[in-house]
Formats: C-alpha cells, sequence, structure tokens
C-alpha cells in the first residue's frame, strides 16, 4: 500500500503536480480540543441517522411511545421491504444505472477536456461556455419537455431514458479541462513528436495521470444518479425498472398513514451503496477535486 | 457497448429530425410538435396491431396483459387490488392483469396523462372524483376521446366472458355523482363521505353521550373537552384542510360550486366560491381555531397529520373520510378507546340538504382490441362482484359499491357487528337528489381545490379577513375554470 | 401607447443595447451594433408574432416585450462579439478566468474536424437532452396548455406579466435604478484613486448594489393573495441561508478534520455520511425529529415539560426547519471539498505566515482563504442549484409549502402549478424565471471571482 501511495505521488510529481499530503502539520496545538469539538460535531449530525436506525427497529406503536430503546420490528421491517418490496431490485436498478452514467460521463469528458485543451479551434470559447452554461440548466425546470423528447424517443421505462440524457456532464468536461490544463505542456509536445494521435495520448498519458480526478468525478456522479428522484418517477412507469429513491417513496404508505420504521430501515440501507463508493474513492478524491490556485 | 448503441440511435434522431424539419417549411415550432405526435401514434398504431394479431392468432398462447394503474400503494388496499387481480387470472388464463401502484391520485393521474400523450396508456385507470371531467374532455393528438364509457362498451350485456355485469346495480349516490349524460363513463369503486370519528372516552369523561351533530353543538361539546382537567393536549377536533370538505359543507347547505345545476345540465362556466355560505362555514372554522378548539397541523391535506393526532388522542373528534372507518376504529382498540362514528356535523341554521361522495372510479381507455376490452370489462364488473365489493367495504370503510354487496353484509350481520361501518353509507341515502348534494362536476377541480386550500390556510394561519380573502380566491378560481374552458370548452 | 410606437420604442432600444454590448470604438464597430441590436430585437419579436405589441396588450406585457427585446439585442451584440474575437482577447463574461491564455503550445495541428469529432457525443447529447427541451420550455411559457387538451390557447408574455406588479411604470424603473446604481459605484470606484477616501467609500458602498436589486426585484413581483413575491421571498431566504451556513459549517468541519490525529478517516467518513442521504429522505428524518405529533423532539420535550415549537405554525421556524435540513445534508458534501481545496494551501506560505507571528486566525484569513476561492466558487455553484432545485424533496416531506405558502420555493410551486395542476405554460414560465435567475447569479459570480480566481494552472 505504502508503496503503491509513493508511486502514485512519484507519478504527479513527474507529471509537475505536486499535491501537499493530507493531514500537514501546520496546525498547532493540543489535539484534545479538536477531538471534543468533533465528538460535539458528529453527535449533533449523526442524531438523525442514530434515530433513523433506532426507529427502523420498532413498530409505529413503539414510535409513537418515543421508546428510546430497540423495539421488536426489525426482522418483520427488513422481511416488508426486501421481500415484498423488493428494494434489492430497485437498488441494482440503481446501481447499473448509475455505474453507466458514470461511465459514459468520464469518456464523454475526457474527450471533451482533450479537445479543450490540446487543440486549438475557431468558436472554442463559445463552446466551452455553451457547455458550461448547462451546468445551470438542471432537468428539474424542463423536465417535461425532456419528458416529451425522451418518450418520442420510445425509450420509456428503459435504462436509456435514465442514462443517455445524462451522459454529457458539464462538471465533467470543466474538471479534466481543468486538470489537463494544469499538467506539463512538454507533455503533449514530447507525445507528438513521438507520433502518438490524439487516442493514443489519451490512453497512453493523460489517463494514468488522471486517475484521481476519475475517482473524484465517479464520487459525485455516483450520489448525483443514486439520489435521483423526479426524473424517474415521470419515466419509469414499469416497477421492475424502477430506482431506488421512488421505490423509497413508494415504502411511506406500507399501511395507511406513514409507516416510519420499514422507510427508514430502507433510508439507511439504500444510503449504504454511496457511502461504499465513497470510501472506496475517498483518496482519489481528495486529490482529485484541489484544483489549483494561481500561484 | 450500450452507450455506443444509445449514441447511434441518437444520431440517427438527429437524421431523422433534420429530414422532419425539412418538411415543414414556415411555422417550424408548431411543424414540429405535429410531426412529433404522428410520429408517436403512428408506432402505436403498429404496436397495437402487432397485439392483435398476436392475440388472435395464438389465443391460447400467450395471456393478454390488462394494465391497471391504481392510486394506492399501502400494503392493504394494494394487496387486496392485487389478489383479486390474481384471482381474476386463475379464473380466465387468457388473461393477465398487472396492477401498477402509485402513491397518490396526483401521481397516477399525472402518469396517466402523460402516458396518454405518450399514445401508450394502461387499460384501466384509476381516477379521483376530482378528475372526472378531465378525464371525459380528455383527447389524444387526433382528437379521439382517450376513454370509453363504461356504459356504452358493456352496451346490454348481462355477462361478460361468465362474469356476471354489475354496474346497474351501483348504489344510488355513485350512480348520482358519475352519471354524465345518462350514463355511466367509469365503473365506481371507492367510494366514501366525510364522517365524524369520536373518541368516546373522553367526550363520556366530558358527560358527553352522543357525538355532536351541528356546528353548535361541536362549539359546546369542546368547550364541555377543554374545560377537563386532563383535557386532550393539542385541542379539541381536527380535519384536514382540503377542498373535499369545504364542497361537503356546501352540499349540506345545499349551495352549488358552479353555475348550470353544479356542471350536471351543461359544462361549467362559472364559480361560485364566496357565496355568503361558504362564508359562514370558513368563519366558524376560523373562530372554532381562533377559540383553541380546531387544531391546524400546519399542512394542507394533511391526512396522516390529523389521524395521527386523534390516534395519540391529542384530540378529541376527527373529521376524516369513511375510507379509513375500519382502521380507525382499530386504531381506538389498539390504543384502548372507543371510537364511534357518526354524521359530519352540519350548520344548524340552514336546512340540511346532503353530504357528496368522495373517492374514485375505474376508466377504461379507449381504442382497446375487442379481446382487450373485454377482458378489462369482465375484470371490473368481477372486481366489484358482490363478494369482493363487501369484502373491500370491511377492509377499509369506503361503501359497500353495490346493492347485492350491502344486502349480503347485512346477511352477515356485518352492521351489528360495527355500526361505525354503516355511518358513510346512511349518510349518503340521507342525501337528498340535488345538484347541490350530489356535487359539482367542473374542469381544473384539482387547481380550484388548490385555491381554496390555500385561502382557508390563509385565514388559519394569518387570521385575514374571510370574505376578502374568498373574493380574491374566488377571482383566481374563475380564472382558472376560464382557461380551461378555453382550452377544452365548445 | 400605441403598438407600433412600441415596436420602435423596442428596435431603438435594442439598436442602443447592441452598440454597447457590441463595442463602439470606431463607427463601423458602433453601427454594426446597432444593426446587431435591431436584428436581435426583431428577430425574437417576430418569434413571438409581435404579440407584445398587440393594440390590446397590457402595459406590464408591453414593458416585458421590450425588455425581451434588449436581451436578445445583448445576446446578438456580445454573442457576435464573442465569436468574431480571437480567444485570449479578454472577451465576454469571465474571459479572464475562462479564457484561453494557458494553452500556448502543445496544440495538436490535426485536421479541423478533430476537436469537434472529440466534442460530439457531448456536445450531441447537450443539444438534444438539455437545449432542445430548454428551448421547448421557454416555447411552452408563452402558451397556455395542459396535456390532453383538443387546444392550445395562445398567452404571448401574459405568463409573466402576471407575475409582476401591474404597474408597467415601476416594473420598467426599478430594476433600472439598481442596475444603474451598481454600475455607477463600480465606475465611481474604477475612476477615483486609489487611496482617496471616495475609493474606500465607494468600495464599502459595492455589496449595496445586489441588494439594491434583489429588493427591486422584490418590488416588481405581485402582492396579492397567491403572488410570486412571497415564492421569491421564500427562495431568497431559504437558498441564502442554506448555501451561507452549510459552507461555513462545512469549511469549519473541514478545517478541523484537516490534520494528523488519531481517527481522522473515521471522523470524516462518518461526518460525510449526510451526503448519501437524498433529499426526501432528509425531509422525513427532520420529519420524525421535529413534528409536532410524530416528533421525538417534541415529545421528549414535553415529558421535561417544555413546550416545544410547532414548527408547521411559524413562517420562520418552518424556514428554518428546512434550512436545517438542506445544511445537514449540504454538510458532508462541502466538507469533502474543503478537504481537498485545503491540499492546495501552500505550506510554505502558511509557516511563513506563523513565523511572522500571525495568529491562527491570521493565517486562516491570509493565506487559506484566498488559496480556497476556486472550490469556494465551485461550492457556491453547486449549493445554490441544490439550494434552488434539490430543496424539493425536503419540502414536500417537511411542510410541503406551509404554514401558508411561507416554505413555496420557486421550485416547488413550479411543480405544484405545472405538474401537480398541469398547467404547463404558467409552470413553464416560472420555469424560465428561475432558469434566469440561476444564469444571473452565475454570471455575477464569474464576474466577481474574475481576476481573484485564475482556474487554470501556471
Amino acid at each position: 500500500m505504502a508503496v503503491r501511495s509513493r508511486t502514485r505521488e512519484a507519478v504527479n510529481n513527474a507529471g509537475g503536480l505536486s499535491l501537499n499530503v493530507e493531514g500537514t502539520g501546520w496546525f498547532r496545538g493540543h489535539s484534545w480540543p479538536v477531538h471534543v469539538a468533533l465528538w460535539l460535531a458528529m453527535m449533533v449530525i449523526l442524531f438523525p441517522m442514530a434515530y433513523a436506525a433506532l426507529v427502523a427497529t420498532q413498530t409505529n406503536a413503539e414510535v409513537f411511545r418515543f421508546q428510546l430503546t430497540p423495539g421488536t420490528g426489525l426482522a418483520d421491517h427488513f422481511d416488508q421491504v426486501w421481500n415484498d418490496r423488493n428494494l434489492g431490485r430497485y437498488m441494482w436498478n440503481s446501481t447499473v444505472q448509475a455505474v453507466l452514467v458514470t461511465a459514459a460521463k468520464t469518456v464523454l469528458s475526457l474527450l471533451a477536456g482533450l479537445a479543450f485543451v490540446y487543440f486549438k479551434f475557431r468558436g472554442k470559447w463559445i463552446v466551452f461556455f455553451f457547455v458550461l452554461i448547462t451546468l445551470m440548466m438542471p432537468t428539474e425546470v424542463m423536465i417535461l419537455a425532456l419528458f416529451r423528447f425522451v418518450s418520442f424517443l420510445g425509450w420509456k421505462d428503459s435504462m436509456a431514458a435514465l442514462v443517455v440524457p445524462f451522459a454529457a456532464s458539464a462538471t465533467g468536461a470543466f474538471l479534466f479541462r481543468q486538470h489537463f490544463a494544469n499538467l506539463p505542456r512538454d507533455l503533449a509536445e514530447a507525445s507528438q513528436i513521438d507520433g502518438a494521435s490524439p487516442f493514443q495520448f489519451l490512453f497512453r498519458i493523460l489517463i494514468p495521470l488522471s486517475w484521481n480526478a476519475i475517482g473524484a468525478l465517479a464520487v459525485i456522479q455516483f450520489v448525483f444518479v443514486w439520489n435521483m428522484y423526479l426524473w424517474p418517477v415521470l419515466i419509469i412507469s414499469d416497477q421492475q425498472e424502477q430506482v431506488i429513491q421512488v421505490g423509497l417513496q413508494g415504502l411511506q404508505g406500507i399501511d395507511t398513514g406513514l409507516t416510519f420504521g420499514p422507510l427508514m430501515l430502507a433510508a439507511l440501507l439504500a444510503s449504504i451503496p454511496p457511502t461504499l463508493v465513497f470510501i472506496a474513492l475517498q483518496k482519489p478524491f481528495m486529490s482529485g477535486f484541489a484544483l489549483g490556485a494561481d500561484k | 457497448m450500450k452507450r455506443i448503441l444509445a449514441l447511434l440511435l441518437v444520431l440517427a434522431m438527429l437524421a431523422a429530425a433534420c429530414g422532419g424539419s425539412d418538411d415543414s417549411a414556415d411555422n417550424a415550432t408548431d411543424a414540429g410538435d405535429d410531426t412529433t405526435d404522428t410520429t408517436a401514434s403512428t408506432d402505436d398504431t403498429a404496436a397495437d396491431s402487432g397485439d392483435e394479431s398476436d392475440g388472435d392468432s395464438e389465443a391460447a398462447g400467450d395471456a393478454a396483459t390488462i394494465e391497471m394503474w391504481i392510486a394506492f400503494s399501502d400494503d392493504a388496499r394494494l394487496g387486496f387490488t392485487r389478489d383479486r387481480a390474481a384471482d381474476f387470472n386463475e379464473l380466465h388464463p387468457e388473461y393477465n392483469v398487472v396492477v401498477t401502484e402509485f402513491d397518490s391520485y396526483n401521481t397516477v393521474f399525472e402518469q396517466a396523462q402523460l402516458a396518454i400523450e405518450d399514445g401508450n396508456p394502461p387499460e384501466i385507470i384509476h381516477f379521483f372524483e376530482a378528475a372526472t371531467q378531465e378525464a371525459l374532455d380528455a383527447v389524444d393528438g387526433d382528437g379521439n376521446p382517450i376513454f370509453k364509457s363504461v356504459t356504452e362498451a358493456i352496451g346490454d350485456r348481462t355477462e361478460i366472458l361468465g362474469e356476471p355485469v354489475v354496474l346497474g346495480d351501483v348504489v344510488s349516490a355513485a350512480t348520482k355523482y358519475y352519471t354524465i349524460d345518462g350514463q355511466l363513463y367509469s365503473m365506481p369503486w371507492n367510494t366514501s363521505s366525510t364522517t365524524m370519528f369520536s373518541n368516546m372516552d373522553i367526550l363520556n369523561e366530558a358527560g358527553i353521550t352522543e357525538p355532536p351533530a351541528t356546528w353548535a353543538e361541536v362549539e359546546a361539546a369542546c368547550e364541555a373537552i377543554m374545560a377537563l382537567p386532563d383535557a386532550p393536549s393539542e385541542g379539541c377536533i381536527t380535519w384536514p384542510n382540503h377542498g373535499w370538505f369545504y364542497e361537503q359543507s356546501l352540499g349540506q347547505m345545499g349551495v352549488d360550486l358552479v353555475n348550470n345545476d353544479n356542471g350536471r345540465s351543461g359544462r361549467a362556466t362559472e364559480i361560485f366560491l364566496d357565496s355568503p355560505e361558504a362564508i359562514d362555514y370558513i368563519q366558524w372554522w376560523s373562530d372554532l381555531e381562533n377559540s383553541g378548539n380546531y387544531v391546524y397541523t400546519g399542512v394542507q391535506r394533511d391526512w396522516d397529520g390529523t389521524s395521527a393526532a386523534f390516534q395519540a388522542q391529542n384530540v378529541a373528534m376527527l373529521i376524516y373520510s369513511s375510507s379509513d372507518t375500519t382502521a380507525l376504529t382499530q386504531a381506538g382498540v389498539d390504543n384502548g378507546f372507543e371510537v364511534k362514528s357518526s354524521f359530519m356535523p352540519y350548520n344548524q341554521d340552514i336546512a340540511y340538504e346532503g353530504n357528496l361522495i368522495g373517492g374514485a372510479t375505474l376508466w377504461l381507455a379507449n381504442g382497446l382490441s375487442e379481446t382487450e376490452e373485454d377482458g378489462a370489462l369482465a375484470f371490473l364488473n368481477f372486481f366489484s362482484n358482490p363478494e369482493n365489493a363487501a369484502a373491500w367495504h370491511q377492509l377499509t370503510g369506503y361503501i359497500p359499491i353495490t346493492n347485492s354487496a350491502v344486502a349480503l353484509l347485512e346477511e352477515e350481520g356485518w352492521y351489528n357487528e360495527s355500526p361505525n361501518s354503516a355511518v358513510a353509507s346512511d349518510q349518503l341515502d340521507a342525501a337528498a337528489d340535488t345538484p347541490a348534494a350530489t356535487g359539482a362536476l367542473v374542469g381544473n377541480f384539482v387547481a380550484i381545490r388548490d385555491v381554496v386550500t390555500a385561502a382557508i390556510e390563509d385565514v388559519l394561519v394569518n387570521d385575514v379577513d374571510v370574505a376578502e380573502r374568498m373574493a380574491s380566491a374566488q377571482a383566481e378560481a374563475q380564472q382558472q375554470l376560464d382557461d380551461y374552458n378555453e382550452l377544452f370548452g365548445e | 401607447m400605441s403598438g407600433s410606437l412600441q415596436l420602435v420604442l423596442s428596435l431603438i432600444v435594442g439598436a442602443a443595447i447592441g452598440v454597447l454590448s457590441y463595442g463602439y470604438r470606431t463607427p463601423r464597430q458602433a453601427a454594426l451594433g446597432g444593426a446587431l441590436g435591431v436584428l436581435g430585437t426583431g428577430a425574437i419579436s417576430a418569434a413571438l408574432g409581435f404579440c407584445m405589441y398587440a393594440a390590446d396588450a397590457e402595459s406590464t406585457e408591453g414593458v416585458l416585450g421590450i425588455a425581451l427585446g434588449a436581451a436578445f439585442a445583448w445576446m446578438f451584440g456580445a454573442g457576435t462579439r464573442a465569436v468574431l474575437n480571437r480567444p485570449g482577447e479578454g472577451s465576454g463574461v469571465g474571459g479572464g478566468g475562462f479564457g484561453e491564455s494557458q494553452i500556448r503550445t502543445g496544440a495538436y495541428r490535426l485536421g479541423w474536424w478533430w476537436p469537434w469529432l472529440l466534442l460530439s457525443p457531448t456536445l450531441i447529447i447537450l443539444v438534444f437532452f438539455l437545449y432542445w427541451p430548454a428551448f421547448q420550455t421557454f416555447r411552452l411559457s408563452t402558451k397556455l396548455t395542459r396535456l390532453g387538451a383538443p387546444r392550445v390557447g395562445e398567452r404571448c408574455l401574459a405568463n409573466f406579466s402576471e407575475l409582476l406588479i401591474p404597474q408597467p411604470v415601476l416594473v420598467a424603473t426599478l430594476p433600472l435604478v439598481a442596475v444603474g446604481l451598481i454600475w455607477g459605484i463600480g465606475l465611481w470606484q474604477r475612476r477615483s484613486n486609489p487611496d482617496s477616501v471616495g475609493y474606500s467609500v465607494a468600495r464599502i458602498l459595492r455589496p449595496l448594489g445586489p441588494l439594491v436589486l434583489l429588493l427591486a426585484l422584490y418590488f416588481i413581483f405581485e402582492d396579492v393573495n397567491g403572488g410570486y413575491r412571497r415564492i421569491y421571498l421564500n427562495t431568497v431566504i431559504i437558498s441564502v441561508g442554506t448555501v451561507a451556513l452549510s459552507m461555513a459549517f462545512g469549511l469549519g468541519l473541514a478545517y478541523l478534520t484537516f490534520r494528523r490525529i488519531r481517527g481522522v478517516t473515521v471522523y470524516r467518513t462518518l461526518l460525510i455520511w449526510p451526503y448519501a442521504v437524498s433529499p426526501p429522505i432528509a425531509g422525513i428524518l427532520f420529519f420524525m425529529i421535529f413534528n409536532a405529533t410524530g416528533g421525538v423532539v417534541a415529545a421528549l420535550s414535553s415529558r421535561w415539560g417544555i413546550d416545544f415549537p410547532d414548527y408547521t405554525q411559524n413562517a420562520s421556524l418552518a424556514r428554518m426547519t428546512i434550512v436545517l435540513a438542506s445544511v445537514w445534508k449540504l454538510l458532508g458534501y462541502n466538507l469533502l471539498f474543503f478537504l481537498a481545496g485545503l491540499q492546495t494551501v501552500p505550506r510554505d506560505q502558511i509557516e511563513a505566515a506563523a513565523l511572522d507571528g500571525a495568529n491562527a486566525w491570521q493565517r486562516f484569513r491570509t493565506v487559506v482563504l484566498p488559496a480556497l476561492g476556486p472550490i469556494s466558487f465551485f461550492l457556491l455553484i453547486t449549493n445554490l442549484t441544490y439550494s434552488f432545485f434539490d430543496v424539493y424533496g425536503t419540502i414536500d416531506f417537511l411542510t410541503k409549502g406551509a404554514p401558508a405558502g411561507a416554505t413555496s420555493v420557486a421550485i416547488y410551486e413550479i411543480i405544484r402549478v405545472g405538474v401537480d395542476n398541469g398547467d404547463l405554460g404558467r409552470g413553464a414560465a416560472q420555469s424560465v424565471v428561475l432558469f434566469l435567475a440561476v444564469i444571473a447569479l452565475t454570471a455575477w459570480q464569474f464576474n466577481q471571482s474574475e481576476g481573484r480566481i485564475n482556474y487554470g494552472g501556471a
């Protein structure tokens, strides 16, 4: 592990990107006040999650009694949520969607970044603005128009409807453009002298130097897709193809009125995959978003 | 791979779109829209004819799918529907009824409209009463109605695929509301009314033996209840701020909501939100809140919150939908208090005319093949056959929808065993046969109800003047109705 | 005012805006700018069938028509200038920060189509799934239409004008006064000597400009029951509260966890966890904690004899609860990015400052904060997007816009009008308003950060 991370650092340094190792010593003083402060923050921030975990074990009657000890409903709730309501199916659909969207966004953004940084062409500024401004064009405000178009394509109830409209990313293009622009120029020159095509340059040089940025983008996109709600509600009516957030919504009314236990259990289960993705990609994320300030 | 495929598709579309816009020279935008519609409906026709030939040539093979969209996602009601569908599929192996649930009436309504636009609606759709006018008016891109009248589709048949037709047996309250131009366009299903639920333990403690029947009695009862040393913590009474309660109150006082006999002798073109009676009702409501007796949960259409307050015994009385009679009665048993259901309190100063129904009906898609249509009709009649209708009533508290179901329940002695369950039917039977007590038929009803609940909320929360606020709500609602009629009117 | 007079006025305004946006250094340039302006105004007027100049057009609609014409004139002028100007010549919005200056060598010299080939998948998807629906939304915003309706009604700009007060004079002048003030203060600052008192006064006054604009907008939105002013106010309060608090707390936590202490990875992971929770679930969680009947805090405090206030009964509390839930959800995200940003802080400068005797706060202010500029900008945009759009799920669960519409923000109203009530035209019009607000805010941000933050490398 240590060796690998040192290699990565070496590659980064070779690429001219000097990253500050996390946890540098520029804070002085005792660490116990920090521990106290962090504990306090954690207690406040994790309280909703902890209470959710408690409620997940309780029947509605126990919830309304505000019992502060674990209840008796956990097994029932798991059965309801996992077996009756097919939560696993929804989570699988969301996972497929998230992986496809993330992969597509990464590839498209890499290509766009390559074009923006290593080519000169007329109207580049306009094209870049054209891409960047979509950062401020959320699907939500034009969801009905998008619905009409996507159902015109015949993609209703299909994975394509959940993936293709989100396959391009202004965030990604922006990120890779910054990242590539920060790499030393002689990389491209050397590779041109070697006679490499832009694609060879991308795959041999740029991508190996961009794993951090790719990992960072993956985390954001995974969570973004995982939390998607309004769009799948409209475009997916076949429950077999439905995604997790909409599935969670359906759990509100297992009984007449809100049933808290199963809903909380499902919410906690549903928060596991994004958390895992984050933990797995934490290192690259931390370094990948080190947008440099001007020196 | 998938991505590349998708991209190729988009590229193909790009080419198609370019080709399309070449045809339409002038009005680029409108023409573009038309192209969309035609293409979509052509696709649809192709798909449909494909289905049909499948059904004809290999009738014994794959079962014809009947899709049914409903607005219930709770275990009990969704489970009931799924079970009946399974029963039907077993009886008729040539059909496969598939139930898809949505979490509210509004969602299913929106989804259905989108599916209709998309040219691919399900065979059976569950619409609430407020969507009736809009469902009647809905047309597809070619101007054909989206739904087919159930009366017309059944014709004079007395049974379909062996299932006896029960449409003619539907109880009068539902028939009265849903009959338009002499026919039932949709098959009545879950039908309820507004009833009151009282926590008799608290009422008795305050020396009240019967639930209050009028506004004045409610006030008196509340005074007694709130004077108790252990008065309920939140207040005396609550009900959701939903347009339906306002409409019920108008019905009780014999006031029409819209012109043309509440929209029943012709298309409604004028709305009367600020009639003196309506203002009286909201003033009474607001006074009850100001005196600390009525509890406003702070959220519009808050069925969950008001019900939870009653179940937690934080209020003594709840005006609610009879749809939850069974659950609320049981909640009393679970939490150790007696629940008694009674008629919705009325204004003692005005002669009582009648309460209305609420709930929803099942609509049949237009343009189905004969096989599909017969299957859907057979299922609709099976779904409300006496046994099923009675079971549905017992499960929920929606009224038994046919007379034979009522007879069956009486025979079983159900009403003696569970007197609360009879209240909604009795209340509806007591209503006069007048437009006011039948309920309004009006377009854009959802938006109009929104205007009403927003105005009432303003009165409850911000204490604005009732008459002034309702006058501005009136203007707003009239605008909504005018807009609707501009698009759908003759 | 008669229709044709209005059209002439609109074209004159368009020409003036065209000149201003395209440039007026030479007479030829000015003439071209004017022509472009007239072209822009004319194009949008023609696209709408000159409906805003119809004799029966409401006056507010007329003002909006002129404003729309002016906006297109500006787009034509500034757009043409941006296309014609060579990259890197400091063109248009954010020219410095987003210009091309950093790539001087190392560019491929292959066929002209190469970059277009690389960009085509991105562009195709953006055009079809973002620009086309956006265009459709603009189109819908001038109609009266519902799903399943046999007809479509023409509303021209009425869907917009009914969001505004019916006094066209105020609608026209208030924003102009505000913009004039901003421009004036900027001019004053540029013209005065950096050492003079005037400069300092102008600098202090500068942030006042945007506030005045916010205030001007507040007054031009319709106020009567159900008017848009309420929605505007809610949106401003909830989004400002959310963005400010989540960024402040996010930075604070990042500062605390950016050090080598025992268990720091565990702290970070747990603190970031809420980020994995979706906005609707965040709404449910806070509902279960603060709700008067079903909430644990209310129940426990009543056990201890405290009367916990019900957030659904009080406008400020309701807004605070929404902000709280959003901040809770956003905190992890901001923490993550600030942690990444802190790594770019030059260590040697910190140490140098420490040697100079700067205390922790001074080091933070003079070294750390400036280095966090790019990350802060990115977070500002994404947090703003969150508080404008994603907050929908939270509101839908916590308050449904209650009490009396005090938490109904723009996106909530769009969905209520456009989807729940099926009024596609009005829903689209409100979408356009929100869209314009986001664009304007972002452009303003670009402008603010220009010169201070460079998004490129060395």
